[in-house]
Order: structure tokens, then C-alpha cells, then sequence
């Protein structure tokens, strides 16, 4: 069994790589992890014997409803598949493995479930090692009281920002789940518990990958560049792809390198992903500073790697922290079908309002709709030039504060609109064209984000729990 | 002389959009050459009002980016609603481009 700190990955690591000496080799995973990584160009990173791992798990692109449900977006069968890859990896090398963002969005059960999966994984395997996690939700009390003293606020108050505006606090009470994205001091911290592993819940993508090579001593600037770069595994190169990247940092620069040899980093290619997903691509704010991407440079060591450097940071004096949170709207119930008839179409936005007003004499009660024409300016408001006359598609969500409510809406609207009789109405025989049945169909709660916010004057561990456990299933099996 | 106006799917090598968090959406185009790249940063269709104008916004809510030696121009915007609430049509603001590939320049 190992129970002494100094023989964990993270305590050998520390003590045996100095920057200057050899360049520290960084392996980026996943960019998604329960995705399905990508096991050629894993396995071909792993050859080159990388110092670390690490994998990102989550963002806030899948929406509000992973952040409120406290659901995984990635199938559970696929994330113990990725888990036990890395883990096996990282347990043979005897290197630190670092996965941030846990389970989708990070907050208390995303990084249970993920850590049950991991846990099954080690006890299957037989495994012993200390891992370390980081616990993201906010406490509501700190929430309210940042509100109060004005602490919480605006992510960016310009007009160029959809603008947000500040839940009152019952709000912040109610919403499901709320989180604060740690960056690499708070990383820097769990790994001070020496562990081998660390799994940490909302986080800064950049984290995963800065936090080690800042304790070792390396430039902040070139850590959370090199960080920010390879979070998205070989995003960066041409062609872009989901393939595990190997950065070499130095002292001064550090070197990018797809582990698909036919993915190839690329000045050009390296220099542009900086625009991926970013409102401006030159600053990149860290809960600690600004990473200042305006020097940076991109030069070619051959044609399928690039150099960079010269990228600046600026510490802020306090830290900065970004919060999320989501709140339930209601129970969602979806109707699908199609509508092929010129004068219906036409017609369509008034008789949804008849339909629903009709609907709602039967069936009174706080449900809503929200109906999609797609053909009709559905994905962005389309002149009337371009909207389609011959067919339509019709996604009509139902809210309701219970499921079946919701579904109840959804199967007695179908039947009013399948049978209106619109003006000058021909077809007598029904308005509306099913692909499948039943075309109304339970589609879980709803949820929208009620925080996305940056919150001030406060202290990291008020925010965020850092724990370590020595898991020992050697001898054990499950 | 003036040149012959081009449409910009045809000067363009890359032309996304993308959510940049979800408050905001922000579109990347990427152009074949140093002339399409210029004759882009010239042309007053994708100057902050034009690009307003297609996206029922004010032209001070457009933010534009020039990036010569990556031969691109990055133009961010609010989105119209927060990502992901009730009514949104593209949680990850992905097609939000479509309005551009026609513009001539």
C-alpha cells in the first residue's frame, strides 16, 4: 500500500523535474471527456512519457439543463470507458492525472457521479491512490450577502453583452445548482495535498493544464497560454480534431503537437484557434488576471509543430470569480410535426393563438407554450422573402409546472390544431403531418440560467472545498 | 477603378459562428489571401453598421476585430436571448452565420 505522500505522482513530479533541465511534457486527453477518446493518438502520447494528464469534462455550452438537473451530458458507459484509459495510463506511468470541470457542469452531483464511475473503475482494476477532488457549488449565503454589497456582478457591462440581469435573492435560493469556476490557484492548492489524482468540479479550462507547471516554477503567462490552448486537444490544427495534443513547455516558449500525425499545428492554425469561442481574442480573464494574447507569437518548428511565446499576464490584486447557476423553469413536454398546406402556413402564428386559447379553456393552469416554424425564421428572425410557403416543421414546447401537465397540454393542443378550421380551409381531413407516434413526447424538466456573473471580494476557500482521500482496493476485488 | 463586388463565401475560407459564453455570439471569418483579406477589412458590408443592420442590432453593440496576420476578422454581438432559455433556436449559436455567406463585398 502507499500511504506516504512522497511517493504519489504529484510529490515525484515536484521533486524530480526542474524547469530548465528538460522541457515538461504536458498530455491534453480530452477536450470532452465521455466522448470517446481517441485511443491511437492517446496511446502514441503516451510513448512520448508525458509529466502529466489531463482531461476537461465539462463547459457551460450544453446549456442549463446539465448545470439544473445535475446530469452527466455524456453517457455514463462511455465516461467509465475514457476514465479507466486515462486512469490506467496515469497509474502505469505514475503521473499526476488532473480532469476538470467534472460531469458536464461541475457542480455536487456531476462530481459524485464521476467520481463513483472512477471509483468502480479503480476497484475493478484493483488500484490504490489518494485523490484529490475540488467541490465548486457556491454557498448561497455568500452569494446573497456579494449581492448586497454589490460584489456581484455584470460578466461585461458594455452593450456589446446580452445583459443578464441580477437574480433577486429568492432566485439565488431556488436555483438548483450554482457554481463558481475555480482557476489555478485553487488547483494549486488541492495538489498541495500530493495526490495522484484530482478531480475537481467547475473549473477554468486552463486550470487542468497551468496549476502544475506554475508550481514547478514555469512563467504564469506561458502556462495558462500553453493551457488554454490544448484544453481543446487538437481543436488548434489543421484539420481540427478531437485527437490528444503534447505541449513541451520551457522557459521561454512551449511546443504544440497533435498526436494524429496528420493533424498538424500550424502557425496559422495555432494563431487562429485564439478566436475559438472567445468574444475578443486577444484577452483571456483568469479568476487571478489577464492572460494578454497581443505579443504572442507563432513560429513553425516544422510542418507539423509550432512554437509559441510572448504572451503576458497581469495579475489582478483580489480575485475574480465567475459564477453559473440554473434554475428550473418547469416540466417540458415537445410536439413535432409538419405542415405541407400554403394557406395553413400562412396562417399559422393566429392559429396557434386560437389553439392555445381554446386549449387553455380545457385544460386551465400555468402552462405556456413556445413554438418553433422552422422554414419560418426558426434558428434567426428570416425576411419574409426567404420563409417557406410549401412546408414548415412545427416544434411547439409545452412548460407546465408538472410533467403531466405538460403532456396533457401537448396531446389536447395536437388534436385542436390537427382539426382548426382555419380560413379558407380545403383540407378537412387534418392541418398536420406526424413522422412518428406518439409526436408529443416528455422532454424532461426545463431550465435557463439565472447567474452567469462574476462575483468579487472573495476569498477562494470560501467558495471552494478541497478534500483528499487514500483509496486502497488492492487486494479487494469488487 | 472599382473592383467587381464578390460575395464573401467566396473570399472566405472559414466563415463560423459560435456562443463566446452564453451571452454572446461571435463570428470568425478567415479569408483565402492577403488581397480577399483586404478587400474584406475595406468593404464597408462588414463594417459595424452593415453587420448590425443584418443582425437587427446597433451598430455600437458590434464589436470587430482585424487580424492581419492570420488573415481574419472577428466580429462579437449580444445574443438576443441568454443561450438556452425557453424560446432560443440555437443553443450554441452555431448558425447564426447564415446571414453573411451572401453579403457581397
Amino acid at each position: 500500500m502507499k500511504s506516504l505522500l512522497e511517493n504519489t505522482a504529484v510529490a515525484h513530479l515536484l521533486r524530480s523535474h526542474r524547469p530548465g533541465t528538460e522541457r515538461l511534457r504536458v498530455l491534453s486527453a480530452s477536450g470532452q471527456l465521455g466522448f470517446g477518446i481517441v485511443k491511437e493518438s492517446f496511446e502514441r502520447g503516451l510513448l512520448r512519457r508525458p509529466h502529466f494528464i489531463g482531461c476537461d469534462m465539462g463547459s457551460i455550452d450544453p446549456g442549463p439543463y446539465y448545470l439544473g438537473s445535475g446530469q452527466m451530458a455524456a453517457p455514463h458507459e462511455m465516461v467509465r470507458r475514457d476514465l479507466e484509459m486515462v486512469l490506467r495510463a496515469a497509474r502505469e506511468l505514475n503521473v499526476p492525472l488532473i480532469i476538470g470541470s467534472a460531469g458536464t457542469a461541475g457542480a455536487k452531483p456531476h462530481l459524485e457521479a464521476t467520481l463513483a464511475l472512477l471509483r468502480e473503475v479503480a476497484e475493478a482494476n484493483e488500484w490504490s491512490f489518494r485523490v484529490a477532488t475540488i467541490g465548486s457549488d457556491v454557498p448561497r449565503n455568500v452569494l446573497i450577502k456579494a449581492r448586497a454589497e454589490g460584489r456581484l456582478k455584470a460578466l461585461d457591462e458594455s452593450e456589446t453583452s446580452f445583459h443578464l440581469s441580477l437574480p433577486a435573492d429568492q432566485v439565488m435560493k431556488d436555483a438548483s445548482h450554482i457554481v463558481a469556476q475555480c482557476g489555478s490557484h485553487t488547483f494549486i492548492q488541492a495538489l498541495q495535498s500530493m495526490p495522484d489524482v484530482l478531480i475537481a468540479g467547475r473549473s477554468c479550462d486552463t486550470a487542468i493544464f497551468a496549476a502544475l507547471p506554475q508550481m514547478l516554477g514555469y512563467d504564469p503567462a506561458l502556462s495558462l497560454h500553453m493551457a488554454k490552448i490544448i484544453e481543446c486537444t487538437s481543436l488548434c490544427c489543421v484539420p481540427g480534431g478531437r485527437d490528444a495534443i503534447l505541449a513541451e513547455l520551457g522557459e521561454t516558449d512551449f511546443i504544440l503537437e497533435s498526436l494524429n500525425p496528420n493533424a498538424h499545428a500550424t502557425p496559422a492554425s495555432v494563431a487562429a484557434h485564439a478566436l475559438y469561442e472567445q468574444a475578443d481574442p486577444w484577452v483571456v480573464e483568469e479568476p487571478e488576471g489577464t492572460l494578454d494574447l497581443h505579443q504572442a507569437h507563432y513560429t513553425a518548428v516544422d510542418e507539423h509543430r509550432t512554437q509559441v511565446s510572448g504572451a503576458q499576464w497581469r495579475p489582478r490584486a483580489l480575485p475574480t470569480f465567475k459564477v453559473e447557476g440554473a434554475l428550473r423553469v418547469g416540466s417540458r413536454a415537445v410536439l413535432f410535426a409538419g405542415v405541407a398546406d400554403p394557406t395553413m402556413v400562412e396562417q399559422m402564428p393566429s392559429a396557434l393563438e386560437e389553439v392555445s386559447r381554446r386549449v387553455h379553456q380545457l385544460l386551465p393552469g400555468a402552462w405556456t407554450i413556445v413554438s418553433h416554424l422552422y422554414g419560418q425564421g426558426a434558428v434567426r428572425e428570416l425576411p419574409e422573402a426567404q420563409r417557406s410557403s410549401h412546408e414548415i416543421g412545427l416544434v411547439i414546447e409545452f412548460l407546465a409546472p408538472d410533467a403531466g401537465m405538460a403532456k396533457t397540454a401537448a396531446s389536447v393542443f395536437k388534436q385542436n390544431l390537427l382539426h382548426f378550421g382555419f380560413t379558407g380551409r380545403l383540407t378537412t381531413g387534418g392541418n398536420l403531418a406526424f413522422a412518428f407516434t406518439p409526436s408529443e413526447i416528455d422532454a424532461n424538466d426545463c431550465y435557463r440560467f439565472v447567474l452567469y456573473h462574476v462575483m468579487e471580494g472573495v476569498r477562494a476557500d470560501e467558495l471552494f472545498v478541497i478534500e483528499a482521500h487514500d483509496w486502497n482496493f488492492q487486494g479487494v476485488p469488487a | 477603378m472599382t473592383m467587381p463586388a464578390l460575395p464573401l463565401a467566396h473570399l472566405a475560407s472559414v466563415i463560423r459562428s459560435k456562443n463566446a459564453g452564453p451571452l454572446c455570439v461571435t463570428i470568425d471569418l478567415f479569408f483565402r489571401d492577403t488581397q480577399a483579406y483586404e478587400r474584406a477589412v475595406q468593404s464597408e458590408a462588414l463594417k459595424a453598421p452593415s453587420i448590425a443592420f443584418h443582425y437587427g442590432l446597433h451598430a455600437s453593440q458590434i464589436r470587430r476585430f482585424e487580424l492581419p496576420r492570420i488573415m481574419a476578422i472577428k466580429l462579437s454581438m449580444p445574443r438576443a436571448v441568454c443561450a438556452g432559455d425557453p424560446g432560443d433556436g440555437d443553443l450554441y449559436g452555431a448558425q447564426q452565420h447564415a446571414p453573411l455567406l451572401r453579403l457581397m463585398l
